[in-house]
């Protein structure tokens, strides 16, 4: 009875992204995949540029097109990938955070109690698609 | 360790769990010394948070000791006792900088579910699902605090730990409530559910120069509460009409600020209660608003409406007419504890805050389910449930 109402609640967190975005697809709000993602970052377009950016971007930039714009009113840089998949997305963010703070947070290797056979399975999924998104 | 583990809807338990550890340089590792329930946490008990997983420790509302500090910490110091702000920030992004706490970029490192929801993501929360960055939480002995340098303060001496373990969520939200109001000497503010967040914008309110605070709710105890501790008059929404009520009471006019402090889960009376019950049972809607409802029919013609209760996901019957029409400012928002708890802890040190009436019910971890049960159903006069690993 427990571990079936907690495999109910964690389909239902990976469903829940889904069906949201299902939601907002029938609202009309956006016709197609995004081309771009982009993020903005805390920081001098300099720091962003071919000589000086961290190496990171670097090697995103071998193989999607990336754009390097100053953000309006001084609020930084923005920065756009095209065609960025889940794991791009999620370097992306990573460079932001690395640039912004100095690390990347983890959150992987907490305390955590027991979870169900279906949970412990589910987790990294589940995980991968909070950390990522679906667009 | 022993940690209170969310197990399912409405089941908790205590379990041995792992010790935390540092997992980045700029973390501290905090030994809990006080844990509290939190209205919040209700959300996650009954199932209206989606992202929880048996096995999550909960818990966000805390007080300890720093034990470890990793590397990149340069202000924290191990021995030093700390309140930690419930909703964790970067201190760097720009949100942050703007003193925007709880909308940091950073904190939350996985916000896809909440981009996909509302457009973007909250910062990280302890203990609070999956959602908000799937970060252990306090009712635990010991917590990893990430970037603690800007999340961990230093209590002062003469403060209990009764009392400043409410300066990591309670006093802050109840602060900002009555902050991003705007009030202004003079004003009548009314404040919807007098647990811990709403009893503390009561007294931000009169704080900021408030003339009279008519707070509302239907327990007793905690009415009595709001008189008697921060000085609010009071309503019993079972008892009197709270629209011909507040109207009678402030000429006509209706209050100039109407602060919410209830949340998703609001309870009521009539056909619009049951209603939101039915349809939040078959989640056709997932938040309940009735009280939010009220607060925006009952606001003055130009008034302020500030929303401190949590909202995750679509109110249903939003009443727009009366937000555009009365031409309100509608506020809102997860607290920025950071901007204001070292001038909270200041205040509780020079006494114009206490906030230690509210731990109604001290008990030990091992007591964590039973204490959620008295908290829930607000059992034996419970206000705050507090646990002592
Ligand atoms: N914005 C934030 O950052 C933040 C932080 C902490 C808590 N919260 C939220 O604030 C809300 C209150 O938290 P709490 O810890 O004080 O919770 P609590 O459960 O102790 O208190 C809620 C009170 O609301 C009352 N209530 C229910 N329906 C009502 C109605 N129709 N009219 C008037 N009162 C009504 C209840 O009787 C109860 O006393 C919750 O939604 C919580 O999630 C928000
Ligand atoms: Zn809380
Ligand atoms: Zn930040």
């Amino acid at each position: 009875m427990v571990a079936k109402r907690s495999i109910a609640v964690a389909a239902l967190a990976a469903a829940g992204v889904v069906a949201v975005r299902r939601a907002r697809a029938h609202s009309g709000l956006r016709p197609g995949p995004a081309e771009w993602f982009a993020v903005t970052v805390a920081c001098d377009p300099a720091e962003l540029s071919a000589a000086n950016r961290p190496d990171a971007l670097a090697e995103l930039a071998e193989h999607h097109e990336v754009r390097i714009t100053p953000a309006p009113g001084g609020r930084g840089t923005e920065l756009a990938v095209r065609s960025a998949d889940g794991s791009v997305r999620e370097r992306v963010r990573a460079i932001k955070q690395l640039l912004e703070t100095g690390e990347v947070l983890r959150v992987e290797g907490q305390p955590e109690g027991h979870r169900t056979v279906l949970g412990r399975a589910a987790l990294p999924v589940t995980r991968q698609l909070m950390r990522r998104g679906v667009r | 360790m022993k940690a209170l583990c969310w197990a399912g809807v409405n089941e908790l338990a205590v379990q041995e769990v792992p010790d935390p550890a540092i997992l980045n340089r700029q973390d501290v590792v905090v030994r809990v010394v006080a844990s509290s329930t939190c209205g919040s946490d209700l959300h996650l008990l009954d199932g209206y948070v989606p992202t929880m997983m048996a096995g999550d420790v909960i818990g966000h509302e805390f007080l300890g000791e720093v034990v470890e500090v990793g590397p990149d910490v340069r202000e924290r110091r191990v021995g030093e006792r700390v309140v930690v702000c419930s909703i964790i920030g970067c201190g760097r992004c720009r949100n942050c900088r703007a003193e925007m706490w709880s909308l940091c970029d950073n904190s939350n490192p996985d916000p896809g579910f909440l981009e996909t929801l509302n457009g973007h993501a909250t910062a990280g929360i302890f203990g609070y699902s999956h959602a908000m960055g799937g970060f252990a939480g306090s009712h635990a002995e010991y917590i990893r605090v990430p970037y603690g340098d800007v999340n961990a303060f230093p209590v002062p001496e003469g403060v209990a730990d009764a009392n400043a373990v409410f300066a990591s969520d309670a006093v802050p939200t109840g602060w900002m409530g009555a902050d991003i109001a705007g009030i202004r000497p003079g004003d009548v503010v009314a404040v919807w559910g007098c647990g811990g967040v709403g009893q503390m914008a009561i007294r931000a309110a009169y704080l900021m120069g408030a003339e009279r605070v008519i707070a509302i709710d239907r327990f007793p105890e905690r009415l009595t509460m709001a008189a008697e501790r921060v000085g609010a008059e009071t309503l019993d929404y079972e008892k009197v009409d709270v629209l011909d009520a507040l109207k009678e009471a402030t000429g006509g006019r209706g209050p100039d600020v109407c602060i919410e402090a209830v949340g998703m889960e609001g309870h009521g009376t009539g056909a619009q209660y049951a209603y939101d019950r039915i349809k939040q049972a078959t989640r056709l809607q997932t938040d309940r608003g009735l009280p939010l409802r009220q607060a925006i029919h009952a606001c003055r013609k130009g008034g302020t409406v500030s929303v401190l209760g949590v909202y995750l996901g679509f109110v249903d019957k939003f009443p727009m007419g009366a937000v555009m029409n009365k031409g309100l400012t509608l506020r809102s928002g997860q607290q920025h504890g950071q901007r204001y708890i070292p001038m909270i802890l200041d205040r509780m040190s020079r006494g114009e805050i206490d906030a230690s009436h509210l731990l109604t019910h001290p008990m030990s971890l091992d007591d964590g389910p039973r204490g959620y049960e008295l908290f829930k159903n607000k059992e034996d006069g419970c206000v705050r449930a507090v646990f002592t690993p």
